[in-house]
């Protein structure tokens, strides 16, 4: 990565110092998005952030991110490494609480709600969005107890055969393990495994699914299999997807936001004018592969 | 905060579950300070009866004397046990030291994976076998073994006890040793084979002192271990204070004082009874900085190459 | 690691000139003799005293010949045959005489319990008890809902204890107490049978396999308790020896039989011949007048208490008196010790105040670990004894005492196995929305668990061995009939041992001191083998 032709401020480096009249969230501020009108299907917004500022400690990772996330639709997230694109996606579920010193500025909105306020559940609000991690992580159990997890931990256990069945389906599996439901998760292969754990956070039915790099573990077979399936996700759940592959965002994504070094948000829009049309010289630099 | 009619469910803290979760949290939280309660305590209770015992004998007559008599001459001069101790405290290091940092010399940079996953759980077993029966070899077994080889021995003796504390802290200066030196990441000893250097002296040149904080701070910690030793000493060394040691007598060391003193009928509140416990907290002062005196040093090498 | 290659590397220039490989190859040589050393020097030292307890040389010469005829020679050669297959039958055949022998030991222990310490209907009280305590608390999760895992560790432990006690008053006022026997397969056989039911049931995921088993188990425990007493299998003996040996036996052999599918797992039929060629030889040698060796280490031995003759001294109360104590020392120090790590591995902030606190509890702990024994033995005789008004000497201050002890080596194995269990595993499970006890529980604790044990029993078996800390509170230097419970006075069998040091005499010395030692160093390694088997199997399976 090379940081030496990011000198040309851009305009939203400024939006660090606008965190301070942020503190409030104004109710009923419409976000104005010149954007809008150019949306091929209009949804409405199920995850968006306002100036949302992130830190480890004291390096800042997210600069005043502004985005509005379509319901129903796969939106990419694409940016050289380091950029804080996984570190967005860890805000919207509240797993960044994990980490000891991560520090939240300004307002992340799931469903009108921000999901930094004081009396916002985080254990609640991850069961409505599920998560699929970089590498597949299926844990010791059987298949079948893998995605029982998450309907077991919710005490969801009525007609549990059935849903079970249903999340495998949804995710391609079913035909490959149901013989085998005894057997455990880490015996599948490698795209077995990460459709496993697609299976297991689609198992509990949630509104919004985080990608972070699915296909980054997985050979090309197993990695258009997950694509194909993410595609299929979008009839019904919201996706949010991470990759370094911009092939990958270019042929799953509905909209694509593209992070650049230092944690801005530079770009955000369909994912076909991205591609082809960017409005940001660097952007246009980045995905051409001048740099990064 | 603003949502009164569309509250999304996610919001407000389960009440039920949140309490669970900090309940469980504060009950774990309690398992872990109970070792700071086990620490208090032992300070408590030894300083308690120890002030007493300070009270009575002046702690100059104490720690500067050169007579332990408690029971007959209420002689309370600690100075022969500290003598005694310090004493079978070296021959021990003697044996385990060398033989330990070969051994772990051995196991980190010779031996294969299979030899490693044999010796290992050997050297955990002799770890493992109680003290009161090393004490047993060393008088029943090694104390006419080395008669027999001329040394001129009495029945109770400070060599074979001594051998016997060296060969049962060995796995602990092994396997500390040996973690310090498996640190040293491989690039050092690449380094020295690309010198020209050949395993003896990448062993010897590069990665011993290089993992030499961690080797140390398996020696403090080994020696504590035998300043402590109980059973051996009880059993092979004898009880009788010295302020010479000579290593085919007997003797006596601090922990071999307080078991002898709880083992005859003194009476409870007497000074020889307290005396026990000024012995106690001076070996539990020594141990414990020797403990932290080896955390601190151990410390070091960890933050040099992790 | 190492990667050097000293080997010889064909005709190069210095091959024969000034770099000498000797210097390397001595220090080599020398770094092995070291290690070698201490294990060489214990292994002598723990044969010469096996010899001094078994003393092999006073049996007749016949007798040898026949044990080795009946028992070495064909279960070497299957063991062989079985090697060479290299299908893993030698490790089924192993594991098929392992888990009877341990199952033995353990029931052996229990039995024992129930013979001089717990009263039948002590048991049955403390069994209704406990029924109806799980009772309470599922009714009062039906009630409340989901309740709070303290109310429910409050209503369990006010009806364990509230109720024992009650329950025991209860049913001693009852005309008619039902037969020994029956209590016996009703908790142990009963209960043994209905879990290797369950399990079975689980494993072929079918009910009726499940229920077949359950029956069959069921059928012969109970046909078991009308042999014949007198030939020395009374019903607690059957029952209890049933549920800890045969039972784990018979599930660990169905559990191959179904993997195998099909081809005859002939390993399991080694044990078989271990036994045939015992009794065999022990038939043979009794028929042919063959004399076995004087050992001091007999059943003699076990059984009997301490004595100022050699020929009649005994370990057998300082036996129980051990076996009792490490209940204690199990009960008090593995929760809390398993606690205090799943908190600082879990639960412990990494920054703000209590962070301190944290990092002060930890190096607190690793110091913990460095005290001399015997210190801990002067806490207990000043906490338990003086202050809290014990008894001196009695089991339950010797356990404490001992479990304070070792209390911090379980800290550090358990957060060292909890540490192990990588961080994905958490991370999908709090994406899934669980809480982190949840997570600690269903997916932290089960990959931790085999590490957890491995480092327990290990810390176990050194407190088994620890005789300072007994010497401080009190324990007795003999006794000579079992403790009756966890308030009596007790010794214990390095205890026991410690009083033989002071009998001058050669038999004392190199015969029942001996016999003591063999008996107690054989229990620690069979505790250290358990934790080193349990440690390899998973760690292959990871």
């Amino acid at each position: 990565m090379s940081n030496e032709n990011m000198t040309t401020p851009d305009p939203n480096t400024e939006s660090g110092s606008r965190v301070e009249s942020q503190t409030s969230p104004r109710p009923g501020s419409e976000v104005v998005d010149s954007d809008e009108l150019n949306r091929p299907k209009t949804s409405e917004t199920v995850v968006s952030s306002r100036d949302l500022d992130v830190f480890y400690g004291d390096t800042q990772a997210l600069q005043g991110i502004d985005i509005e996330i379509p319901k129903k639709q796969v939106t990419a997230m694409i940016g050289p490494s380091g950029c804080g694109k996984s570190t967005f996606l860890r805000c919207i579920n509240r797993m960044n609480d994990l980490i000891d010193s991560c520090r939240i500025e300004g307002e992340l909105k799931f469903e009108a709600k921000n999901v930094y306020d004081s009396d916002v559940d985080p254990v609640a609000l991850r069961r409505r969005i599920g998560m699929v991690f970089q590498s597949p992580n299926p844990f010791p159990k059987t298949i079948y107890e893998n995605v029982a997890y998450g309907l077991k931990i919710q005490g969801k256990t009525e007609n549990m055969d059935q849903k079970v069945e249903d999340a495998l389906k949804s995710a391609a599996l079913w035909d490959e393990v149901k013989d085998r439901l005894d057997e455990s998760g880490l015996d599948l292969s490698g795209g077995q495994q990460q459709r496993l754990c697609i299976a297991r956070a689609i198992a509990v039915d949630p509104e919004v699914i985080l990608m972070d790099e699915p296909a980054s573990a997985l050979d090309p077979v197993a990695t258009s299999q997950v694509e194909d399936l993410i595609s299929d996700l979008a009839e019904e759940y919201t996706v949010v997807i991470v990759t370094h592959n911009m092939q990958q965002a270019a042929r799953i994504s509905d909209k694509t936001a593209v992070f650049l070094t230092g944690g801005e948000l530079v770009e955000f829009d369909d994912t076909q004018k991205v591609f082809e049309n960017p409005e940001s010289q660097r952007v246009e630099d980045y995905i051409t592969g001048k740099f990064g | 905060m603003s949502q009164e009619n569309n509250t999304p469910d996610f919001v407000g803290r389960s009440g039920i579950r949140s309490a669970r979760e900090q309940s469980i949290k504060w009950l774990l939280f309690g398992c872990a300070a109970l070792s700071v309660a086990v620490t208090t305590a032992i300070v408590a209770t030894l300083l308690f009866d120890a002030i007493d015992f300070f009270l009575e004998v002046s702690p100059m007559a104490f720690f500067f004397g050169t007579t332990w008599s408690p029971t007959i001459d209420q002689a309370f001069g600690v100075v022969p046990l500290v003598a005694g101790t310090l004493f079978v405290t070296v021959l021990s290091a003697c044996i385990a030291i060398p033989v330990g940092v070969a051994s772990a010399t051995y196991l980190s940079e010779y031996a294969s994976r299979k030899t490693r996953s044999i010796i290992k759980p050997a050297l955990e077993i002799l770890a493992g076998i109680p003290t009161v029966v090393y004490g047993y070899f060393a008088l029943v077994y090694l104390t006419p073994a080395l008669e027999w080889l001329g040394l001129p021995l009495s029945t109770f003796n400070a060599l074979s006890a001594s051998i016997m504390i060296g060969i049962m802290i060995i796995p602990m200066v092994s396997s500390l040793s040996e973690d310090a030196m498996s640190a040293v990441p491989d690039s050092l000893r690449q380094a020295g084979y690309g010198m020209g250097a050949t395993k003896l002296e990448v062993s010897t040149g590069v990665v011993i002192p290089a993992a030499a904080s961690g080797i140390f701070s398996s020696f403090i910690l080994a020696l504590s271990r035998a300043i402590g030793e109980t059973m051996i000493v009880v059993v092979a060394a004898g009880m009788r204070p010295r302020l010479v040691p000579s290593p085919f007598e007997s003797l006596e060391v601090m922990t071999a004082a307080m078991v002898q003193l709880v083992t005859t009928d003194i009476a409870g509140g007497s000074t020889a009874y307290r005396a026990m416990f000024a012995i106690g907290i001076t070996l539990f002062a020594i141990t414990f900085a020797m403990n932290l005196a080896s955390t601190f040093v151990a410390s070091r090498y960890r933050e040099e190459y992790q | 690691m190492a990667t050097g290659h000293d080997g010889p590397t064909g005709d190069w220039f210095g091959n024969s000139e000034q770099i000498s490989r000797l210097p390397g190859k001595v220090f080599a040589a020398t770094c092995l003799a070291a290690t070698l050393f201490g294990i060489v020097m214990v292994a002598g030292l723990l044969v010469y005293v096996t010899k001094d307890a078994i003393r092999p040389l006073t049996a007749n010469p016949g007798w040898f010949l026949v044990f080795f005829l009946t028992l070495v020679v064909p279960s070497t050669a299957l063991l062989a045959y079985f090697g060479r297959r290299r299908d893993g039958e030698a490790t089924v055949a192993l594991t098929a005489l392992g888990i009877p022998f341990f199952g033995l030991l353990l029931g052996s222990g229990v039995l024992m319990l129930f013979i001089d310490v717990i009263g039948i209907f002590e048991w049955l009280a403390f069994v209704a008890a406990t029924i109806v305590a799980v009772g309470v608390i599922l009714g009062h999760r039906r009630v409340r809902g989901r309740t709070s895992f303290l109310e429910e560790l409050l209503v369990g432990v006010v009806a364990l204890v509230g109720l024992g006690p009650v329950t025991y008053q209860f049913i001693s006022t009852f005309p008619t107490l039902p037969q020994a026997w029956l209590i016996y397969l009703f908790t142990f056989g009963l209960g043994g049978a209905a879990i290797a039911g369950l399990l079975v049931a689980r494993r072929r995921n079918d009910r009726r396999a499940g229920l077949t088993a359950f029956t069959a188990l069921f059928v012969t425990v109970t046909a078991g308790v009308f042999i014949d007493p007198s030939t020395g299998i009374t019903p607690p003996v059957w029952v209890i020896l049933f549920t800890f040996a045969a039972i784990p036996t018979a599930l660990y052999a169905e559990g191959v039989v179904r993997r195998r599918q099909g081809s005859l797992p002939v390993g399991l039929f080694f044990p078989f011949v271990v036994v045939a060629g015992m009794l065999v030889g022990a038939v043979l040698v009794d028929l042919l007048g063959f004399a076995g060796p004087q050992a001091w280490l007999d059943i003699q031995f076990l059984t009997s208490a301490n004595s100022r003759f050699p020929e009649e001294a005994g370990i057998y109360p300082a036996l129980i008196g051990s076996i009792l104590m490490m209940v204690v020392v199990a009960i008090s120090s593995f929760p809390i010790g398993v606690g205090a790590a799943l908190y600082l591995e879990e639960y412990a902030p990494s920054s703000g105040p209590l962070s301190v606190v944290v990092k002060f509890i930890e190096i607190n702990i690793a110091n913990l670990a460095g005290v001399p024994s015997v210190v801990y033995g002067l806490l207990g005789l000043a906490l338990f004894v003086n202050w809290l008004d014990f008894a001196s000497g009695i089991v339950v201050v010797g356990g404490m005492t001992v479990g304070l002890l070792i209390l911090p080596i379980i800290i550090i194995s358990a957060q060292e196995a909890i540490r192990a269990v990588p961080g994905s595993l958490r991370q999908a499970s709090y994406g899934m929305g669980a809480t982190r006890w949840q997570t600690i529980r269903r997916v932290v604790l089960p990959e931790a668990l085999p590490g957890i044990l491995t480092g327990s029993i290990l810390a176990f078996g050194r407190a088994i061995g620890e005789t300072a800390p007994l010497l401080m509170i009190g324990a007795a230097a003999s006794v000579f009939r079992a403790p009756n419970g966890f308030f009596d006075i007790f010794s214990a069998m390095p205890r026991q041992i410690y009083t033989w040091v002071g009998q001058p005499s050669q038999e004392f010395q190199y015969g029942v001191m001996a016999a003591g030692v063999v008996t107690l160093v054989t229990v620690m390694i069979s505790m250290n083998a358990a934790a080193i088997l349990i440690r390899n199997k998973y760690e292959r399976r990871s």
